[in-house]
């Protein structure tokens, strides 16, 4: 058996830097072999041998299950490249997957989950949303599928920074937070990202989900609870990283930051005492049930009463990865956290419920 | 006959001569140790040509082309260099058929100048040609359309079902038309009204189906054994259980493959074995008794004498039976 091929999903609109990223990725002396999955009808100018054009052919999963909606073209193409698999070999080293602006990722990454070809043979890495720092105030305010698109992802990169001031850059980044806060956001200048920020992410692996913990909930600048790391250009200042952001926010930015409250944001809970995993569990599983139309990721990493190892889970919609992973540290703070991102989720109703599965 | 090649089998077909392999890396490989390699790309499909000599093969480089032992030629290409991702072939009609994106083009193998385009709505997954050659089947999410072959300007007859549909097949007396589903199960249209059948219970997707006994069995992949329905009378399957063949818990059987005439089937499982079976009688004849990678490939001669398979690593292997 060989290993499964990592895909790693771009998103984001016309004009955001797609393009010139993608060129980027495949030119960089890397020696490896990538194929690119693009919108039929997209941009052009991608310099790789093995472009694929996709049609964007959503579908419903016959079962009646609304949140199975799946991208019928992907399993077309993805099944047709793997027929160039040699033995003992993946056929790529990795497929990246351009969307359009109007795309809804939410299929996008559901077929990787749902189809048991595709399954097989590829495993989701990432959701990569590249936004126009100069564009994206007004995109996000205008277009559902931008505010989704970043809400989805497991990175943003903030694009054309050169474009706009260091203030204009901070009230974008605090929105981006609030729509998404388990995304790093990287800035960027001409798509002029490292390439380990881009590929090679996990943002699906139970197994990974620790190591994002320093960004985890990380509030935006001049919020509470902002952890200063290497993405925010400040000096690093000995913060008390209490949890209880979301709060106590600074209003001071103006206008925008008042006028700006989105449909999608992403919702923070934490628990200081052990959690009953049953209880837990249960109450996860209804959720998704319930509310997985609306809630479009969630992660966490539960402290469970009488387990020595986290519990960890990834949701897309109603589609749940939950796993026993690493044993809690002895010097380690045994906590609780999770992040919801949705529309329309109710903030106290989650805290409450979350709460509730206490031991 | 065994062999190793360095790249994936898509496909086989056997024609007047013997075994055909189709493979990933664009190439083709006759059983005599023939080569061709015209596509630039991988092969996704492929089909005995209509006169009985050599293969058709659509490949990932929008190209149709006629491989023989001594020549090779670009029968077609489709619009935008789009992937060639379904083609079948009647010997009856002499036509060749082959799907591109939402476009379904007919040709005829002895009339270079003749082409028909058919448009559908959503992108085609599977072409099949009815028993006579004169009408073909294309699926598509929500059914399948059926075109008369020569006809230039025609509305399609469409049948209708909800959910995504990824091949297509008729029966040999051309009363029903059954497509695989993206959710693991069949689904059957009785032609002269409409019917529909569901054909459901799969554990996997089913990937392969094929007709045999003079067509009063269809088998199929996608389960523990191999999945017989009954194709007696009007009636086809309605109202009647399937039956499984050579349910082996630890495998999946990935293909299966059969000649309408006879009563023989062949599958290949998902743990690399190949067996023989008849239906009407008892017991499972390996022809591939060592485990390997899955099954990618798999057909019979048709006069039923040979079974032709090959894995996801390039291991091939014919038998003489």
């Amino acid at each position: 058996m060989t290993d499964k091929i990592p895909v790693t999903v771009l998103t984001g609109y016309l004009g955001a830097g797609k393009t010139t990223l993608l060129n980027r990725i495949l030119t960089e002396d890397h020696g490896k072999r990538y194929a690119v999955i693009v919108n039929e009808f997209g941009e052009i100018g991608i310099d790789n041998d093995l472009v694929v054009g996709a049609d964007e052919d959503v579908f419903e999963m016959n079962n009646g299950c609304v949140c199975c909606t799946v991208r019928g073209d992907l399993i077309r193409v993805v099944a047709g490249l793997m027929k160039r698999q040699r033995p003992g070999k993946p056929a790529f080293d990795a497929i990246i997957v351009e969307t359009t602006g109007l795309a809804d990722p939410g299929p996008v990454a559901q077929t990787f989950f749902v189809d048991e070809d595709v399954k097989a043979k590829t495993q989701l890495d990432s959701v990569t949303a590249l936004v126009d720092a100069k564009h994206v105030m007004a995109r996000l305010d205008d277009s559902k599928e931008a505010r989704e698109q970043v809400a989805f992802a497991d990175r943003i990169i903030l694009n054309k920074t050169d474009l706009v001031t260091e203030a204009g850059l901070v009230e974008v980044e605090r929105r981006l937070r609030k729509l998404n806060p388990l995304a790093p956001i990287t800035r960027a200048e001409r798509a002029n990202v490292p390439l380990d920020q881009v590929l090679g992410l996990g943002g699906f692996d139970l197994g990974r989900i620790l190591d994002i913990n320093p960004e985890f909930a990380n509030p935006a600048h001049g919020e509470a609870g902002h952890v200063h790391d290497e993405h925010c250009g400040h000096d690093h200042h000995e913060h008390d990283h209490g949890h209880d952001h979301a709060h106590d926010h600074d209003h001071a930015h103006g206008a925008r930051g008042h006028a700006h409250e989105d449909d999608i944001k992403g919702i923070s809970l934490s628990l200081d005492r052990p959690m009953d995993g049953t209880k837990f569990t249960a109450w996860l599983d209804r959720l998704l049930g319930e509310q997985g139309q609306n809630i479009l990721r969630a992660k966490g990493i539960i402290d469970v009463a009488g387990e020595d190892r986290r519990l960890v889970f990834q949701a897309v919609h109603m589609i749940l990865e939950g796993d026993l992973q690493r044993e809690w540290g002895v010097k380690e703070r045994r906590w609780s956290r999770a992040v919801f991102i949705g529309r329309e989720l109710d903030e106290a109703a989650l805290k409450a419920g979350f709460e509730a599965c206490a031991a | 006959m065994r062999a190793e090649y360095d790249a994936q089998v898509t496909a086989i077909v056997f024609d007047a001569e013997g075994a055909i392999f189709a493979l990933g890396d664009g190439s083709v490989r006759f059983e005599d140790g023939a080569f061709s390699a015209a596509h630039d790309g991988a092969i996704l499909c492929a089909v005995t040509h209509p006169s009985g000599e050599g293969v058709v093969t659509g490949g990932d480089d929008g190209r149709l082309i006629w491989h023989r032992r001594d020549a090779a030629g670009v029968l077609a290409t489709s619009a935008r260099g789009q992937w060639i991702d379904a083609v079948d072939a009647s010997a009856e009609s002499g036509l060749i058929a082959f799907s591109a994106g939402k476009t379904l083009t007919v040709l005829d193998a002895k009339d270079a100048g003749f082409r028909r385009d058919f448009q559908h709505e959503r992108t085609v997954s599977g072409v099949a040609f009815e028993p006579k050659g004169r009408r073909i089947a294309a699926s598509t999410y929500g059914g399948a359309a059926l075109w008369f072959a020569r006809i230039a300007e025609q509305k399609p007859t469409v049948l209708k079902w909800a959910g995504s549909h990824t091949a297509v097949t008729f029966s040999p007396d051309g009363a029903f038309v059954v497509t695989a589903m993206q959710d693991a199960q069949l689904h059957g249209w009785r032609l002269k009204d409409q019917k529909n059948m569901r054909m459901g219970g799969y554990p996997s997707k089913v990937r392969a189906f094929s007709f045999l006994s003079n067509g009063q069995l269809l088998a199929t992949s996608g389960a523990q054994g191999a999945v017989l329905w009954p194709f007696v009378g009007a009636n086809g399957p309605m109202g009647r259980e399937a039956t499984e063949i050579g349910f082996d818990e630890g495998s999946l059987v990935a293909l299966v493959a059969s000649q309408p005439k006879h009563g023989l089937l062949a599958a290949g499982l998902s743990d690399g074995r190949v067996w023989l079976a008849d239906p009407a009688g008892q017991g499972l004849n390996f022809l591939k008794a060592d485990k390997g990678s899955p099954i990618t490939a798999l057909a019979m001669s048709a006069d039923a004498r040979r079974v032709a398979w090959a894995d996801e690593d390039g291991n091939a292997g014919v038998a003489t039976l």
